[in-house]
């Protein structure tokens, strides 16, 4: 195996039970790999497994069959909680469409809830939080409640809180979803600085606009990879 | 970090302020029944060591018994006293007297008091203390004397404004009597009618002149070691029996208690109350601590995305029962608090209340505050426990 993957599957099933025990497959033998520093987006249509992947990459989900090298470390059979939650304390940042910020918590706050859980001591989260909130242009929105903030600033919060823990691999889920165009557009020149700065950056997304940021897209469909390098083909 | 878990709690406690006092309220009212409940223990138990203060346990009482049947009349006299003294071997004190009420005058101020016909004996008996004066002599018994010594609550009625007590002359069932001396307050009752309204005279006198037959006997008895209680009880029976000429067969015609069983009888009361005041501040904590449960489900289920969101940027399980379940300690403890506070004002509102007596209870606070502390960690570690077992993905889909 490469020294610089970053992130390897061999042959990952998942499927999920229903209350009734019926057995619903999501992903049917995925195999993929993702070097370190790459920016892959993952298209395909609704319901072929986009989120369950960069779900089961970011260990918010077991995975039912196969493995998961992360680092050359299969991770795919780790199922306790403590080790989990450090993978994605420390490896990860993850951005989700809706932002998912706490609504009751200051900006800043919500940028330093990650170093919280990594137990580090208050002012030096607060630092860390401002330094990345005023990288973004944040600077005078500090103390505002996600409710204050237009859904761009909200996702630069997310974007920042992403950062706190200084992940190698940054885990977004449809982030222009629901973004206008012109910060979905400011969002991917900050996902491309994140390449530039070594992350790993997997982008799940069906938008081209935001695809063509990407190096590679991987195209999904029914549970599983068709194409590891696809071509959107309008106007490119 | 536990500190910024602690305020998180109070955050998320604020915004919801209604509903944290609502499910606060029964810890409120637990805890401050608690206290109570412990005041009115202490109060009760100090009440009890007060009214049998002085009273050691080789005492022994003996009353006559009236109006029951068979019996008719009691034969049990203060002369008994002497009899006892003299033939029965562990009887080191014996004292008898005479109880009953007699109207008493001191020209304007009269009224109803404790007219005790006794001996020289009974002072030490009941640890009676002169202010003033002296106590009668044998010689005054003897001759019937007319004399008195006052109680303290008998000095504050018949002399309101003070002057001269001893030598002065007063009237007991219309009869003279001179004040010889007066006595501390004692603030306490001992058998029938309270003590510091006592007008205390020669036995003789009270006999012949003041009660007559009506008066309520008893003697006072002290044996020479606890040891020989049971041996002294059984000797002073046959003897009273013989004194009394009854037959075997017959019923005993007075009845003996002792301070150990006279004690005992008091603290089974008090301790009852205190029994049955613990069930109801129990009862009111198990079900306060039911609604925080509630509460807290609800509050789980309101933040189900949040719990998500924690699992998602790095929150332990641990992060987040221990998150929930501060929540609802620092709910609970908030409610202890101030029923600590309800509590103690209560029992400063009623303590000096002649309805009750109460007296606060560091043990009530402590035990009151420490319940509310283990209902909110007994009663918020399952909502905790679910929220900190959920599946982040599912938690993230919730709405």
């Amino acid at each position: 195996m490469d020294n610089k993957t970053e992130i390897k599957f061999k042959q990952v099933y998942k499927s999920y039970f229903l209350a009734n025990g019926d057995e619903i497959p999501v992903l049917k033998g995925i195999d993929l790999e993702i070097k370190k520093g790459e920016f892959v987006a993952i298209m395909g249509e609704s319901g072929g497994g986009k989120t369950t992947l960069l779900n089961i990459i970011g260990c918010l989900h077991p995975l039912s069959k196969g493995k998961y090298y992360l680092e050359n470390e299969n991770i795919g059979v780790v199922r306790d909680d403590f080790t989990l939650a450090y993978i994605r304390n420390k490896k990860m940042g993850f951005i989700f469409q809706q932002f998912n910020l706490f609504t009751r918590l200051t900006a800043i706050k919500n940028v330093a809830l990650p170093a919280l859980y990594a137990g580090v001591p208050g002012n030096e989260r607060e630092d860390k939080a401002r330094e990345l909130l005023k990288s973004l242009g944040m600077a005078d929105r500090l103390e505002y409640k996600p409710t204050e903030l237009s859904g761009g600033q909200q996702q630069r919060v997310a974007v920042c809180r992403a950062l706190m823990n200084d992940p190698e691999i940054i885990l977004a889920d449809e982030p222009t979803g629901a973004l206008d165009s012109k910060s979905g557009l400011e969002l991917m020149e900050i996902f491309k600085k994140f390449k530039n700065q070594g992350r790993t950056v997997v982008m799940v997304t069906h938008t081209a606009e935001a695809a063509r940021y990407a190096d590679r897209i991987i195209y999904l469909r029914d549970g599983q990879v068709t194409d590891h390098d696809y071509k959107l083909e309008s106007k490119y | 970090m536990i500190w910024e878990i602690i305020k998180m709690s109070f955050e998320s406690l604020l915004a919801k302020k209604t509903r944290s006092f609502l499910s606060m309220l029964g810890i409120i009212i637990g805890v401050s029944t608690v206290i109570a409940v412990f005041a009115i223990g202490q109060g009760a138990q100090n009440a009890v060591d007060e009214q049998f203060e002085g009273l050691s346990a080789n005492s022994i009482i003996v009353m006559g018994i009236k109006g029951k049947q068979n019996i008719g009349s009691t034969k049990l006299k203060t002369a008994d006293a002497e009899v006892l003294l003299e033939e029965a071997g562990h009887i080191t004190v014996a004292v008898g007297s005479i109880q009953g009420n007699s109207t008493v005058a001191h020209s304007p101020e009269s009224g109803s008091f404790t007219i005790v016909g006794t001996t020289p004996g009974f002072f030490d008996v009941s640890n009676l203390e002169l202010v003033s004066g002296r106590i009668f002599t044998e010689e005054e018994i003897n001759n019937k004397a007319k004399v008195a010594v006052l109680g303290n609550g008998a000095v504050e009625a018949l002399f309101p404004n003070g002057g001269e007590i001893v030598g002065a002359t007063i009237t007991i069932a219309g009869k003279k009597a001179e004040v010889i001396g007066y006595l501390e307050e004692l603030g306490t009752s001992m058998g029938p009618g309270k003590q510091d309204d006592s007008i205390i005279v020669p036995n003789t006198t009270a006999e012949t002149s003041y009660l007559g037959t009506g008066g309520f006997v008893m003697l006072n008895i002290q044996v020479d070691s606890v040891d020989n209680m049971e041996l002294a009880t059984a000797e002073l029976i046959s003897i009273l029996r013989e004194e009394h000429g009854l037959k075997s067969g017959q019923e005993d015609d007075f009845k003996i208690m002792d301070a150990g069983s006279m004690v005992g009888a008091a603290q089974d009361a008090a301790s009852l109350m205190s029994l049955l005041l613990t069930a109801i501040a129990a009862i009111t904590l198990l079900v306060s601590g039911i609604g925080i449960m509630n509460v807290m489900f609800v509050t789980v289920a309101e933040r189900t995305k949040e719990i998500g969101i924690s699992k998602a940027i790095g929150g332990k399980r641990g992060d987040i029962l221990s998150q929930f379940l501060l929540e609802s300690v620092v709910l609970s403890m908030i409610g202890g608090i101030i029923g600590v506070i309800i509590g103690n004002s209560v029992i400063f509102a009623f303590r000096n209340t002649e309805l009750i007596t109460l007296a606060p209870s560091l043990i009530g606070i402590v035990i009151g505050f420490g319940f509310s502390v283990l209902v909110g960690v007994f009663f918020g570690f399952y909502p905790a426990l679910k929220a900190s077992r959920l599946d982040p993905v599912d938690a993230l889909r919730s709405e």
